[in-house]
């Protein structure tokens, strides 16, 4: 133990003051270093491939998530599940590095339709405990296939044709929104 | 040692020599994704363009593009067109590049499908337009065809991919 010392501190610069180097470099240069190391490889697995840092732009998702907000998109969420009806999702362009931040309404198989504002899913309206705002949109029915989600926005006040929303294949939901 | 030495400088030779022959014979997707980041930086504009920059600009842009391209959009700003012919698309590029104060585009996703006779190619994208002066980019799903002529991959065909339907 006093030798690994002694050798951590023989590799140490001699031009900072002791207690300067053991909160910069730690006791042992040598540990540090793979912690060091380490912990660059677990950000850039985890960000790169697990939590994926996403910036939210524009006020579709109003009031869930502010314009310039930050989240993450979670890509294990439906490893071992299937989306769920209320998720907020990332569904991805042409790639994962621009995503719409949507929340699931309608699972496959299912009829959805907007009547003065409210949701109904295969006739019967959806509770939304998240929808704070008051919404006029009408939207003719609409028959999911059995790889297909109906996505939409939180923010219901602006017109329909103004919000982006639909339908979306498995395939291009990224994961779930962590926060 | 000496064994172990030698294995090491012929990997490192071998390596050498792959990353050589990628630089000087690129696969058509290296050189498409180049060709396409090249677009977006030539379609990009800053506030305080000259007209001679923009028309230079605007020509080298429909380079790019074979003598007609396919057109199959729903961008209400380019109008109700099925084809453009390069003069049309510098016109259009003109008056996109006058009417906005500076633009700065990025195709942040490229996927590229090259066919089996490496003659064609398609390109899925996205599209993200950062207008100067609007608060949030504009971002689309794009699909490009492009081919093979002369040696260049130019684009024969442009449509928007819709991503929620």
């Amino acid at each position: 133990m006093l030798a690994r010392n002694q050798a951590g501190q023989s590799n140490q610069p001699s031009w900072l003051p002791r207690w300067l180097q053991i909160v910069l470099i730690g006791r042992n240069p040598k540990v540090t270093l793979v912690r060091l190391a380490v912990l660059i490889v677990t950000c850039i697995i985890v960000f790169r491939f697990i939590l994926l840092p996403a910036r939210i732009e524009g006020i579709s998702m109003l009031p869930t998530y502010q314009d310039r907000s930050v989240n993450f998109v979670n890509r294990l969420a439906y490893r071992w599940h299937e989306p769920r009806r209320g998720d907020v999702v990332g569904i991805r362009l042409a790639g994962p590095h621009v995503m719409y931040m949507k929340r699931i309404i309608g699972l496959p198989g299912e009829t959805i339709a907007f009547v003065d504002g409210r949701v109904l899913i295969n006739g019967e309206v959806l509770d939304e405990p998240y929808e704070k705002t008051p919404c006029d949109w009408n939207c003719p029915s609409v028959q999911l296939g059995p790889d297909e989600y109906f996505v939409v926005g939180d923010n219901r006040t602006m017109s329909s044709e103004e919000h982006v929303f639909g339908k979306a294949t498995r395939d291009r939901i990224v994961g779930k929104a962590l926060l | 040692m000496k064994i172990i030495i030698r294995i090491v400088l012929l990997a490192a030779l071998a390596a050498l020599g792959v990353w050589l022959w990628t630089v000087l014979f690129p696969s058509p997707e290296k050189v498409i994704r180049k060709r396409l980041t090249e677009l977006a930086r030539t379609v990009s504009s800053s506030a305080n363009e000259s007209d001679l920059a923009r028309l230079a600009s605007a020509r080298s842009g429909a380079g790019f593009f074979a003598a007609t391209v396919e057109l199959n959009v729903d961008i209400p700003e380019l109008g109700q067109h099925n084809s453009l012919d390069r003069e049309e698309l510098t016109q259009l590029a003109l008056m996109a590049r006058s009417r906005t104060g500076g633009v700065r585009v990025k195709f942040p996703d490229i996927n590229i499908t090259v066919a089996p006779d490496k003659q064609s190619a398609a390109a899925d994208l996205t599209v993200e337009a950062n207008i100067s002066g609007e608060h949030n980019s504009v971002v689309r799903e794009m699909k490009f065809t492009l081919r093979k002529t002369d040696g260049q991959w130019l684009i024969t065909r442009i449509e928007t991919v819709s991503t929620l339907k």
